[in-house]
């Protein structure tokens, strides 16, 4: 590789920076998918790492759990099916909540951004509710609705519906001057304008806000279920937890996270389908 | 009977407005009188922030005049006028169909009649074929073609040409002075074009009217007698460059000492 570049140089062609000889090693331990590979290598390695620090005593398998632990206690209560109940019931709270939230939350929002007067009317009750943590709220929403999914659908509602809300009301306001310009220079209409300009203008608004709302309305699933449920990933996190059943404890954050990352994705096939007009950004 | 030929006639215009953050009232123009006769292609030049992109939103309505009349007199069904915007102005979420055809989806006509009387434009303004992209995917130069056949879609008597090739690099935008005169040649509209490019004003124009710094008002309205059709040849010819001198002198005593912003960008 050395006398390569070191011969190249002598014909006349001076080394650039870019064709450094370094540069060409590194460039033949490019693999495909780049992101995705170095990904679960950074996952396998930390998994590995996290088993040997438990096996070898390093730290007590009673609080930490290990992977093969929380494996064992997957096959045990997926087998058995005790934790199907926990699931379902909390994808239900959460879907119920969150569907009830678009539904309200973007089409109030897009119109409270329209009535100048009524955004300032309710603009405190919005802030002040997105300041406040639901877990403050939970213990009021629990006591009107009782320990049933009712109470958790209002928790994932109302957080999800602030933070809807907010975000709408922010990409109602983002349209351009230009744009706006150009559809009063032609004459347009005001449900035009608002359907031409408004509407498309706020889209990355109301994303970034389904992402914001998605994250925290399973928050509000999560902490409803510590402070009163029978069944719930919530519950059954917590019930471990006090138990001193670490791996469950653990799988149950584990199907979280699992839980948010398809969330994620999904999130992320709406913006692709509403924003082909975009170039992309890699 | 003589103002029914005339496709625009401004009196007395002036604009003011306060400044927000030292609440002084500023007079962006004095006084502007002008008129002009159908068919005529008319540039508007003078240093920056002189009021000439102001005055065309005047008289597209955009803006309201602080005093003074404008008349638009459109002589067939379409409608008085239509602005051709500075660059990246198309709507990124719509395609070129989509951006051409928006005029006349403001005047209500159906989408679909809208595409089928878009698509003469468009191949008018040589992007048949790039019905289907989006702004992005579209170089500039191309991009202030969707925008001017946007503007001629619905058929104004007067088109309002805003910097239209100012962001454009040197030879893109001589390209797209050669396919102005072309498609003005075949549209026959009458036109102001608002730049600060001296040799674009005087390649384009009938007339070229100077304007003054602030507060604007007319220095001069210089005809242009270099024949028709133009090719970029014009340019190095005596005639041309005498015309460019006479508007250079123009502006370049309004320019101060310190030269606040200069007439060529």
């Amino acid at each position: 590789m050395m006398s390569q570049a070191l011969r190249r140089t002598r014909q006349g062609h001076p080394p650039s920076k870019r064709r450094h000889p370094n540069a060409d090693q590194g460039a033949r331990f490019t693999v495909p998918n780049e992101p995705l590979v170095y990904g679960v290598i950074g996952f396998i390695l930390v998994l590995v790492l996290w088993e040997v620090v438990v096996d070898v005593g390093l730290a007590k398998a009673s609080l930490l759990s290990s992977p093969t632990r929380i494996w064992t206690a997957a096959v045990a209560d997926f087998g058995s099916g005790v934790i199907w109940p926990q699931i379902s019931t909390s994808l239900l709270e959460w879907i119920v909540g969150f569907v009830l939230a678009i539904v309200v939350g973007i089409p109030v929002g897009l119109a409270l951004g329209q009535v100048q007067r009524l955004e300032f009317l309710v603009e405190p009750w919005i802030y002040g509710l997105y300041a406040t943590p639901s877990v403050a709220l939970a213990p009021l929403l629990i006591l009107i609705f009782g320990v049933g999914v009712e109470a958790k659908f209002a928790i994932v509602f109302l957080e999800g519906v602030i933070t809807l809300l907010i975000s709408t009301i922010a990409g109602s306001h983002a349209a351009d001057r230009r744009h706006m310009e150009i559809a009063q220079s032609f004459g347009a209409s005001r449900s035009l304008t608002f359907r031409s300009v408004t509407l498309p203008s706020s889209v990355p608004f109301i994303i970034t806000g389904l992402r914001i709302a998605a994250g925290r309305a399973l928050v509000g699933v999560i902490v409803a279920e510590f402070i009163a449920a029978n069944v719930g990933l919530g519950f059954y996190i917590s019930l471990n937890g006090t138990t001193l059943n670490s791996s469950r404890v653990m799988l149950g954050i584990l199907l979280l996270g699992v839980f948010g990352i398809a969330v994620g994705q999904l999130i992320q096939r709406v913006e692709r389908r509403f924003e082909r007009w975009r170039p992309a950004i890699h | 009977m003589a103002e029914s030929t005339l496709a625009l006639r401004a009196r007395g215009v002036r604009m003011e407005y306060r400044d927000r953050s030292t609440r002084e009232r500023l007079v962006a123009i004095e006084r502007m009188d002008l008129d002009i006769p159908h068919g005529e292609f008319v540039a508007i030049v003078g240093p920056s922030g002189c009021g000439k992109s102001t005055f065309l939103k005047i008289v597209d309505g955009l803006l309201p005049a602080t005093d003074g009349e404008i008349e638009t007199g459109g002589l067939g069904k379409g409608p008085d006028h239509a602005m051709v915007f500075q660059d990246s102005s198309l709507f990124p979420w719509y395609t070129v169909m989509g951006n051409v055809s928006y005029g006349l989806v403001c005047q209500g006509v159906r989408a679909k009649e809208a595409h089928e009387r878009a698509m003469p434009l468009i191949r008018l303004v040589g992007l048949e074929g790039f019905e289907g992209k989006y702004p992005y995917q579209l170089s500039g130069g191309m991009q202030q073609r969707a925008n001017l056949a946007r503007a001629l879609t619905v058929d104004p008597e007067l088109l309002l040409m805003d910097e239209p090739f100012a962001a454009l690099d040197a030879q893109t935008r001589e390209i797209m002075q050669v396919e102005l005169l072309r498609i003005w040649s075949q549209a026959q509209k009458t036109v102001i074009f608002v730049t600060h490019q001296i040799d674009e004003a005087i390649f384009l124009s009938d007339r070229v009217v100077v304007m003054s710094a602030r507060p604007g008002r007319i220095l001069a309205d210089i005809s242009i007698d270099l024949g028709r059709p133009r090719a970029l040849d014009l340019k190095r010819t005596a005639a041309f460059t005498a015309y460019e001198d006479q508007v250079w002198k123009l502006i370049e005593n309004q320019l101060t000492p310190v030269g606040q912003g200069s007439a060529q960008g």
